[in-house]
């Protein structure tokens, strides 16, 4: 009785990791196809585009590095100043290699991904940009050595800005 | 709107070798947003909106944005790049209908 228990239970465990091998590798060989065959911005979640863009690797919290600069409230989510500034040397070991901008509530939620160059010198970028409504604003870093930092902030939008 | 495409790049004034120089880009674009129709439904069609900014300097990139809808209309990055020599900026912005509108600025020093 205890046996039988123990096999099915060891069957089971055995599936789910190598259900969780498939996926891990399908994750690994999806990730270069993705950046170029699937368009950038897509109409889903926000949760689903975190997990389509980095396959649920870990994230740390970037607050002490990352500076992402919102307003608090935007009176007009038509037009939207955000930058984000990264810590980093930018040498060609250790540099800032993308910094993906995330609206949360957007229903296109990537709003845009800039490769940088360890030429950039200072990992800074900044852009106008379109809020549908209040709600949190990511910015996700990758750095050269594949460590993702995440910082948020929640921004009120009193006019959205977003017809899609 | 015949202004589609005029780039305008703003750089400090004096720039010494070394620094490390902020470049302000700006593209007269209207960056069309997603329109639905009654029902809530996309509308499928090609819309016009801007998805790649390249900045190269001295023929190497520098920076590259991907964009979506969510930038707003006639956008505006900035970014930054180390002058190291008299060169040429170029900022080149692309937009889904295959436009590509370029903005060159000389790097020069005082």
């Amino acid at each position: 009785m205890t046996e039988d228990h123990h096999r099915v239970s060891r069957r089971t465990a055995l599936l789910s990791l190598s259900a969780l091998g498939v996926a891990a590798a399908g994750g690994i060989m999806m990730m270069p196809r993705s950046a170029s065959a699937q368009a950038l911005g897509q109409n889903e979640s926000v949760e689903d585009a975190i997990k389509r863009l980095f396959g649920g690797k870990p994230m740390k919290d970037g607050a002490a590095a990352v500076k992402l600069d919102v307003p608090l409230i935007a009176e007009n989510g038509a037009v939207v100043p955000i930058s984000v500034s990264v810590e980093s040397p930018m040498t060609p070991t250790n540099y800032v290699k993308h910094i993906y901008v995330v609206a949360d509530k957007n229903r296109i939620p990537v709003v845009t991904r800039v490769t940088l160059a360890p030429e950039a010198g200072r990992a800074f970028v900044g852009a106008n940009i379109r809020l549908g409504e209040s709600g949190d604003v990511r910015a996700i870093v990758e750095q050269s050595d594949g460590t993702l930092l995440a910082v948020k902030r929640e921004v009120k939008v009193t006019v959205g800005g977003c017809g899609g | 709107m015949s202004d589609i495409g005029k780039v305008r790049l703003r750089i400090p004034s004096s720039v010494k070798p070394g620094d490390v120089v902020q470049v302000r880009a700006l593209v007269i674009h209207p960056m069309e947003r997603i329109e639905r129709d009654a029902q809530g439904k996309i509308i499928q069609k090609n819309y016009n909106y801007i998805n790649k900014v390249v900045a190269m300097y001295l023929g190497r990139t520098v920076a590259t944005f991907d964009t979506t809808q969510n930038v707003a209309e006639n956008p505006f990055f900035t970014f930054n790049f180390k002058a190291t020599d008299p060169g040429q900026l170029k900022v080149q912005f692309l937009d889904t209908t295959g436009g590509r509108y370029e903005g060159t600025a000389d790097i020069k020093f005082s």
